[in-house]
C-alpha cells in the first residue's frame, strides 16, 4: 500500500478566478444567491510509494506554475478568506482524466511506473466567501457544481474542514468472480430469474431461447465443455442483442394502421424494411457514389477518386438525461468512434450536436431530476470538451426548445470521417476476418460502467461500489488511440475494426466474428481483458461499456508490428482471442468454458413486434385561429426574432472549436459580425482538394403535432435547401433519420394514446420513404430512440408522465465541387436586388408566428418535389455560375424572419415590397410569416438581372426589394409602410435572449 | 534541398495535418513526428530546421494548458532543444504549442531558456472561444513576421491570457519581444471584448525570444491556409469580382510559415 499526500494548488490570491467568477454569477443566475467570492483550489490526491522529497519534486516541476499559482502539501485554504469550504470528488469508478494524465507527468519525471495500488485522485475545494448557510451550500453543490450520479460532495464550516480528510475512491469490490447458470426448467422461471438480475430479457423471447438450450444437439455440444443450463454470460449476451437498442425492434415491427375518419387501414410488414432499407438500396443501384451502407458502424459515401467519408449521427437521451455533461461527452466521443471504426478506419473531420430541452426559463410545477437550463449547460460543455479536446471541428448544430422535453430531453451527436478510398489496392469501405485473426482489444480498461442498473444483490453493495450507468469520457485517451488506429491502417495492419460502444464487448466481438470466414466465429479468453479494478464477474467484463475501445482483428504475421505502433502512441492493446470460422462463440475464462452459442442464435426465429397504429386526423383535433392582422408589425418583428426558437444561439457555437484541422470553408455564424446562423457549413476535409463538404441538421416538433408525415416531408425539404443555399450539389446529397419518439406501444393506463404515437411514427416513416426517394436523398445511417417519456413529480407529490413530441431529426450532406463557389446567406452591398423564389401559401399552421399567439392551427405546410425540384436546380446552377451574391432557405419565421436575418447579417437594410412577393394571399402578415416550404431569398448584383431572371423564367419567383443601407423597411400590400426599423435594432432582438450566455 | 520542418505530434495534439500542409504550401518539408519517435531517437531533432509545437489538447489540458507537454520536453529532451537552439534554428508554438514553450521556460528567454516568466492562463471571459481576431504586428526582431503589418487570424482556446508581472512586460517591450498585439481596426483593442478575446495584458497575442527565432502565438495561422477560411472571403469575393480585380487563393497565414522557410533557405542551407 502507499502512503497519502494531498497536493493541492491554486491561482495565487491577488489574481482574480475566472472559473470562481462563473461560479458566482452562475449561483446568482440559477438561485438569486450574491456571493463575495469563489475560489478554487484542485487536489490531487497522491497514493504512492513517493518519498517526501519526490512528491516535492512533482508538486514543483510539474503541478504548480511559479507565475501564476501557489500550491501546497499542506493546507491552502488558510490562503483565502471564506465561510464554506464545498469539495467534489468522483465516486468510485468513475473516470478521473486528469488523475491519469498525473499519474503519465509523475512517472515520465522520475523514470518509474505505478503499481496497481498506487494512483493519483483529483477532486476540487471550492471556497465560498459570502453569507450562506449550510444548506445554500448544499444546493449549489447539487444543482450547480456536482452531480450525485458521478460525484460526492461535504459542504463544510471552517470548524468541520479542520477535521475533514478527503476521501479516496478507490474501488474494491469485495466478491469472487463467478459464472451463474440459470435453469430453464419453465418461461416463467427463467423470466423471474432474469428479471431478478436485471436482466432484462425480452419476456416475449424467453420461448426462442429455452427452445435452443433445450435442442439434443446443443445439450450434447455443450455437454463437451461443461455446459448444461445457460450461463449467466449467455443470457447476457442474448439480451444485449435482443434489446431495442440493438435490435430496433420497434423499427422491425409489424404496424396495423387504421384512419379513424375514413376507416381505411394498411398493414406495415416491417417499418424499417419497407421505409428505410429498400429505398436506400434502390437508390443505391442508381447512384454510384453510394459505396456502403446499412450495415457498418457508419455509411460510407464516395468524396472524391480517392477519398471516401463516412457519416452518422445518434441520440444520447437518457444519460443526458441524468447526467447531462457525461452523457453529452460520451454521445459525442462515441460518435467519433463510429467513424474510426467505419470501413477499415477514418479520421473524423467534422461533429454535429443537436439540443432539444425544455424552455431555459421553466418555472413551472414539474421537478425534472436536471432542470432544463443546468441540462443545457452541461450537454453544451459536454459537447465542447469531447469535441475540442479530440480535434474535431464542432460546425453545426440546433438548440431547440419544447415544454415537452422536460420529460426527456433530445440530444443528438453525429460526425463524418475521411478515409484513403484504398490502401494496398483494396478498398477501405470492405473489411473481412481471415480464420486464425487475432482479436484484440484496443484503448480503455474494463470497469463496470456502463452495466446496467448494478447488480441488484445488496450485499454486493458498500462505499467502494463503483457508479454504474454514466461515465464522463476520456478525449485524450481516445485521441491516442486514433493516431495508433489511423497509422496501423495505413500500414494496412488492421483487417476489420469496430467500435466498442453500447454491449461492450458482447456487441463489437460478437458482431464483428460474424464477419469472420463462411460460418464467422470466435474464441475469446476473458480473463485477458484488462480491467480496471480487480474482481469482476465474467458477464460483467463481457457487457461492461467502459468507453474508448475498440475491437480489431489483426493477421498474426502483423501483430507485432501492431503492438510496436501500440506502444508508440501509448495505448493499451491486448490479444483476447482469436477469430474462427466455426459458427461459435466460445468464451473461456482461465481456461474454463462459459459460454458457448452458435451465432445463428440471435438470427433465430424470434417473435417480430407488433403495434395498432390509430390516426386521428388534424382535421378532428384542430383549427385555424380566428384572428386579425395586427397593427404594429414593428414590434412582432422583433418579438419574433427574439424567440427562443428563433434567435441567435451564437454563445454555443462559439464554445466549440469549429475551424480545426484548417478546412473551415463556410462557418456556423457567417455576415459581416460574424453572428447570424448558417444555413449549412462547408469544409474542406482534403486540404489538398478543392472539394468540399456541406452539412446540415433541421428538426420540426412543432409541425408534429399537426401531422408527422408533413413535418418530415418539411424538414427532409428544409434540409435539402439549406444545402443548395451554400452551393450542395443535389446529384449528391446524403441523409440521415435520428427518430426521437415516445413510447408507441398502446397501454391503457401508462400509454392510452400509443396508438395515435403509433400511427405518427408511421405516417413520418412513410413521408421518409416518399420525399428521400423523391429528392433521391439515400439514407446513409440512421438510429431511434423510443422512450422519449419522463415521469416526474409535480407540485403536490403526484407524478406525471410527460413525453415528448414525436421528433426526427434530418441530416443531410452533400459533396461541392469547388468551394470556391459557395455561397453565404448574408447580404452583400446597397443596391442588391432581392428575389425571392417559390410560393408563398397559407400555411402557417404549426408556425412560429401562430405559437407566438398560444396557437397551433390546421393549414401545415406542403412539399411537392416534382414543382420544387427543378427550381432547386436552376440555383444551383446560377450558384455555380456565381451570379448569385447571397442565398438563403427560408424556414422557421417565415420571410418575415427571414428577410431580417439576411439584412442583418449583411449589417444592411432592405426595401421590401410584399405585394411583388409571389403569393395569393391578401394578408401581411400571412406573407411575412407563413412558412410554406420550396422557398429561398436570394440576393444579386444587378449587373446580373437579365441573366438571372432568364435563367428562372417559367417558376414563381419575383423580385422583391432591393439592399439598402441602414433601416429594414416593409411595405404592405397597400403600399403603406408596415415594417421601418434600423437594421441593428433587429439584428438587437435576435441577440438579446441568450445574448449574456457566455 | 527543402527546409526541412518538424510538427511534433501525439499525446492529444491535434494540428497536425493543417500545420504540416500550411509548411509545404510555404515551400518546406514537412514531417508529423510523434513526441515517442523523437524521444526514442527514431527521428532526429538535428535533421531538421523548424520545430512545430502545435495546438490541440496535450495531455488533455489537464494541470493547467501546456503544463505536461513542457514537462515532457524538459525531462527527456531537454539537451536536443538546447542544441537546436544553440544551431539558430526555428521554433514556432502555435496555441497550445505557445503555452508550452512557456511553460518549459523556452519563452520568453530573457535570462535563459528555462525560467518560466510568463503564463497563458484561464480567458477572463469565462470559457473556452472560438473566433477570428484582427492583429497588429510590432516591429521587432521576430523572423516569422517579417513584412507582416497586421492579419486576420483565428483563435480558439479557453486559456490564453497573456499574464506576466510588469517589469516582465516592460522588459520584453523594451526588448521588442513583444509580436502580436489584438486590435480593433486600426487601433489596439485595449482589452476590449471580443477583440481582445481573452483579456491577455497590453492585448499580447503572440511574442518572440530575445533572438527572433522562437515564436510562439496564441491565434492559428495554420488555419488560414486558404482565402476561404476567412470568414468574410464571400464579402470580400464580391467586392473584388465587382471591381474587377483577381481573388486570391491562398490565405495569409502561410506569410508566416514562408517568412521561417525563407530564414532556412537563406541562412541554414
Amino acid at each position: 500500500m502507499g502512503v497519502r499526500a494531498d497536493i493541492q494548488v491554486s491561482l495565487k490570491p491577488e489574481l482574480r478566478d475566472p472559473e470562481g467568477e462563473k461560479i458566482k454569477r452562475k449561483v446568482k443566475e440559477y438561485f438569486g444567491m450574491t456571493l463575495r467570492d469563489v475560489r478554487v483550489i484542485e487536489v490531487k490526491t497522491v497514493v504512492s510509494k513517493l518519498k517526501k522529497e519526490e512528491l516535492e519534486e512533482a508538486r514543483k516541476k510539474i503541478f504548480t506554475n511559479p507565475v501564476t499559482q501557489i500550491s501546497s502539501l499542506g493546507d491552502l485554504t488558510k490562503s483565502f478568506k471564506w465561510d464554506y469550504a464545498i469539495w467534489i470528488g468522483y465516486r468510485p469508478g468513475v473516470m478521473d482524466p486528469a488523475g491519469h494524465t498525473a499519474v503519465e507527468a509523475i512517472e515520465d519525471m522520475l523514470k518509474i511506473k505505478f503499481d496497481e495500488n498506487e494512483s493519483v485522485y483529483t477532486s476540487k475545494i471550492y471556497l465560498i466567501d459570502g453569507k450562506i448557510k449550510k444548506v445554500d451550500g448544499d444546493r449549489i453543490a447539487r444543482e450547480l457544481l456536482a452531480n450525485d450520479i458521478i460525484q460526492r460532495w461535504k459542504v463544510l464550516s471552517k470548524r468541520e474542514w479542520k477535521n475533514f480528510e478527503i476521501p479516496m475512491p478507490k474501488v474494491i469490490l469485495n466478491y469472487k468472480p463467478t459464472v451463474t447458470t440459470f435453469s430453464i426448467k419453465s418461461d416463467e422461471e427463467l423470466l423471474k430469474l432474469s428479471k431478478e438480475r436485471n436482466m432484462a430479457l425480452n419476456p416475449k423471447d424467453i420461448p426462442t431461447i429455452r427452445k435452443y438450450f433445450l435442442r439434443p444437439d446443443i445439450q450434447k455440444e455443450r455437454a463437451k465443455y461443461g455446459l448444461s443450463d445457460p450461463t449467466d454470460i449467455e443470457l447476457e449476451y442474448i439480451a444485449q442483442g435482443r434489446s431495442d437498442h440493438c435490435n430496433h425492434n420497434t423499427f422491425n415491427g409489424k404496424f396495423y394502421y387504421k384512419d379513424l375518419l375514413t376507416g381505411e387501414t394498411a398493414t406495415v410488414f416491417n417499418l424499417f424494411k419497407e421505409c428505410i432499407k429498400e429505398p436506400t438500396l434502390r437508390l443505391k443501384e442508381k447512384k454510384n457514389w453510394i459505396l456502403s451502407v446499412l450495415w457498418d458502424n457508419a455509411g460510407i459515401a464516395k468524396f472524391d477518386d480517392k477519398y471516401n467519408y463516412s457519416i452518422s449521427a445518434e441520440t444520447h437521451n437518457s444519460p443526458s438525461n441524468i447526467e447531462a455533461y457525461g452523457g453529452a461527452i460520451t454521445g459525442n466521443v462515441g460518435e467519433y468512434r463510429d467513424k474510426l471504426g467505419a470501413g477499415k478506419g477514418s479520421k473524423v473531420f467534422l461533429g454535429l450536436y443537436g439540443f432539444g430541452v425544455g424552455p431555459r426559463d421553466y418555472n413551472g410545477n414539474l421537478k425534472p431530476k436536471l432542470h432544463p437550463r443546468r441540462l443545457l449547460d452541461g450537454v453544451i460543455e459536454g459537447i465542447r470538451d469531447g469535441g475540442n479536446k479530440s480535434g474535431v471541428p464542432t460546425v453545426f448544430g440546433n438548440v431547440f426548445f419544447h415544454p415537452g422535453y422536460i420529460g426527456k430531453c433530445n440530444i443528438f451527436v453525429g460526425s463524418a470521417g475521411i478515409m484513403p478510398a484504398e490502401i494496398n489496392g483494396k478498398p477501405t469501405y470492405e473489411k473481412k476476418i481471415n480464420d486464425g485473426d487475432l482479436c484484440i482489444m484496443v484503448g480503455g480498461r474494463v470497469g463496470k460502467d456502463g452495466i446496467h442498473g448494478v447488480t441488484a444483490a445488496s450485499e454486493e453493495y458498500s462505499e467502494h461500489t463503483p457508479a454504474g450507468h454514466v461515465q464522463i469520457g476520456f478525449p485524450y485517451g481516445q485521441k491516442k488511440m486514433e493516431g495508433l488506429i489511423l497509422e496501423a491502417r495505413d500500414k494496412d495492419l488492421i483487417n476489420f475494426i469496430t467500435d466498442n460502444g453500447g454491449g461492450g464487448l458482447s456487441s463489437s466481438v460478437g458482431e464483428s466474428c460474424r464477419y469472420c470466414g463462411k460460418k464467422g466465429g470466435v474464441e475469446v479468453e476473458l480473463e485477458k481483458v484488462p480491467t480496471k479494478y480487480p474482481g469482476l464477474h465474467p458477464w460483467e467484463i463481457w457487457i461492461s461499456e467502459s468507453q474508448e475501445r475498440m475491437t480489431l482483428a489483426v493477421s498474426p504475421d502483423k501483430i507485432d508490428e501492431f503492438m510496436k505502433l501500440a506502444k508508440k502512441h501509448d495505448v493499451e492493446a491486448t490479444v483476447i482471442g482469436t477469430y474462427r470460422d466455426t459458427g461459435k462463440i466460445h468464451v473461456k475464462y482461465n481456461g474454463k468454458t462459459i459460454m458457448y452459442v452458435d451465432l445463428s442464435l440471435l438470427e433465430s426465429d424470434f417473435p417480430q413486434w407488433e403495434f395498432e397504429a390509430e390516426w386521428i386526423p388534424p382535421e378532428l383535433r384542430l383549427k385555424e385561429p380566428v384572428m386579425d392582422e395586427p397593427e404594429n408589425y414593428n414590434n412582432v418583428l422583433e418579438d419574433i426574432l427574439s424567440r427562443p426558437n428563433i434567435c441567435s444561439k451564437e454563445w454555443v457555437a462559439r464554445q466549440y472549436d469549429h475551424e480545426v484541422q484548417g478546412g473551415s470553408v463556410i462557418k456556423p455564424l457567417v455576415g459581416v459580425g460574424r453572428d447570424v446562423h448558417s444555413d449549412a457549413i462547408v469544409v474542406k476535409p482534403v486540404l489538398e482538394s478543392k472539394k468540399g463538404f456541406g452539412v446540415t441538421q433541421v428538426v420540426n416538433p412543432w409541425f408534429s403535432e399537426i401531422d408527422t408525415y408533413w413535418m418530415t416531408a418539411n424538414i427532409i425539404d428544409e434540409a435539402v435547401r439549406r444545402l443548395v443555399a451554400v452551393g450542395g450539389n443535389l446529384e449528391h446529397i446524403g441523409g440521415i433519420d435520428n427518430f426521437c419518439w415516445p413510447n408507441i406501444q398502446y397501454d391503457p393506463k401508462n400509454n392510452p394514446d400509443g396508438m395515435y404515437k403509433a400511427a405518427q411514427l408511421v405516417r413520418s416513416n412513410w413521408a421518409l420513404r416518399k420525399y428521400c426517394e423523391e429528392f433521391g436523398i439515400p439514407l446513409l445511417s440512421g438510429k431511434d430512440s423510443m422512450y422519449i417519456d419522463g415521469n416526474i413529480k409535480g407540485k403536490y407529490g403526484e407524478t406525471q408522465k410527460v413525453s415528448g413530441p414525436p421528433t426526427l431529426q434530418f441530416t443531410a450532406n452533400t459533396v461541392i465541387e469547388d468551394v470556391s463557389k459557395c455561397v453565404t446567406m448574408d447580404a452583400k452591398m446597397p443596391g442588391d436586388l432581392v428575389y425571392v423564389l417559390g410560393d408563398t401559401k397559407d400555411e402557417l399552421g404549426g408556425s412560429e408566428y401562430y405559437d407566438m399567439f398560444n396557437y397551433v392551427g390546421l393549414n401545415i405546410p406542403k412539399v411537392d418535389v416534382k414543382e420544387f425540384l427543378p427550381m432547386y436546380r436552376t440555383l444551383q446552377k446560377a450558384i455555380e455560375s456565381e451570379i448569385i451574391a447571397s442565398a438563403h432557405a427560408v424556414s422557421r419565421g417565415g420571410l418575415g424572419v427571414h428577410l431580417a436575418e439576411v439584412a442583418f447579417a449583411g449589417n444592411l437594410g432592405m426595401k421590401i415590397y410584399l405585394s411583388k412577393v409571389p403569393t395569393n394571399l391578401k394578408r401581411n402578415d400571412k406573407i411575412l410569416f407563413s412558412e410554406s416550404a420550396g422557398r429561398f431569398i436570394v440576393t444579386i448584383d444587378p449587373k446580373h438581372r437579365r441573366e438571372f431572371e432568364s435563367m428562372f423564367k417559367g417558376f414563381k419567383f419575383n423580385q422583391i426589394g432591393e439592399v439598402i443601407k441602414d433601416r429594414f423597411i416593409v411595405y404592405g400590400l397597400n403600399g403603406e409602410e408596415i415594417i421601418n426599423r434600423p437594421y441593428d435594432e433587429l439584428k438587437k432582438a435576435y441577440k438579446k435572449t441568450f445574448g449574456d450566455l457566455i | 534541398m527543402k527546409p526541412k520542418a518538424l510538427v511534433l505530434d501525439g499525446y492529444g495534439l491535434n494540428c497536425g495535418y493543417e500545420t504540416a500542409y500550411s509548411l509545404k504550401l510555404a515551400g518546406a518539408e514537412a514531417k508529423r513526428v510523434h513526441i515517442n519517435e523523437l524521444i526514442w531517437g527514431k527521428e532526429k531533432l538535428e535533421d531538421y530546421h523548424i520545430l512545430v509545437l502545435i495546438g490541440g489538447f496535450s495531455w488533455g489540458d489537464d494541470h493547467g494548458a501546456g503544463v505536461l507537454e513542457a514537462c515532457k520536453l524538459k525531462f527527456n529532451m531537454g539537451n536536443q532543444i538546447r542544441k537546436f537552439i544553440e544551431d539558430e534554428k526555428l521554433i514556432m508554438g502555435i496555441c497550445n504549442g505557445f503555452q508550452a514553450l512557456v511553460n518549459s521556460g523556452l519563452l520568453p528567454g530573457i535570462k535563459n531558456y528555462n525560467t518560466r516568466e510568463i503564463a497563458l492562463i484561464s480567458n477572463d471571459m469565462g470559457n473556452f472561444r472560438d473566433d477570428w481576431v484582427h492583429l497588429r504586428v510590432r516591429k521587432s526582431l521576430c523572423i516569422f513576421t517579417k513584412g507582416i503589418k497586421g492579419i486576420d487570424l483565428p483563435i480558439r482556446h479557453g486559456e490564453g491570457k497573456f499574464y506576466a508581472e510588469e517589469s516582465v512586460i516592460r522588459k520584453l517591450f523594451e526588448n521588442n519581444q513583444i509580436v502580436l498585439q489584438y486590435a480593433k481596426g486600426d487601433k489596439l483593442a485595449n482589452g476590449e471584448f471580443p477583440y481582445n478575446p481573452n483579456g491577455s495584458l497590453e492585448d499580447i497575442a503572440g511574442i518572440t525570444d530575445p533572438t527572433g527565432r522562437i515564436f510562439g502565438l496564441m491565434p492559428h495561422p495554420e488555419a488560414f491556409n486558404s482565402f476561404t477560411n476567412h470568414p468574410n472571403w464571400t464579402r470580400e469575393k464580391e467586392v473584388l469580382k465587382r471591381s474587377g480585380k483577381p481573388i486570391p487563393e491562398e490565405g495569409d497565414g502561410i506569410k508566416i510559415f514562408r517568412n521561417a522557410v525563407r530564414y532556412v533557405e537563406e541562412n541554414l542551407l
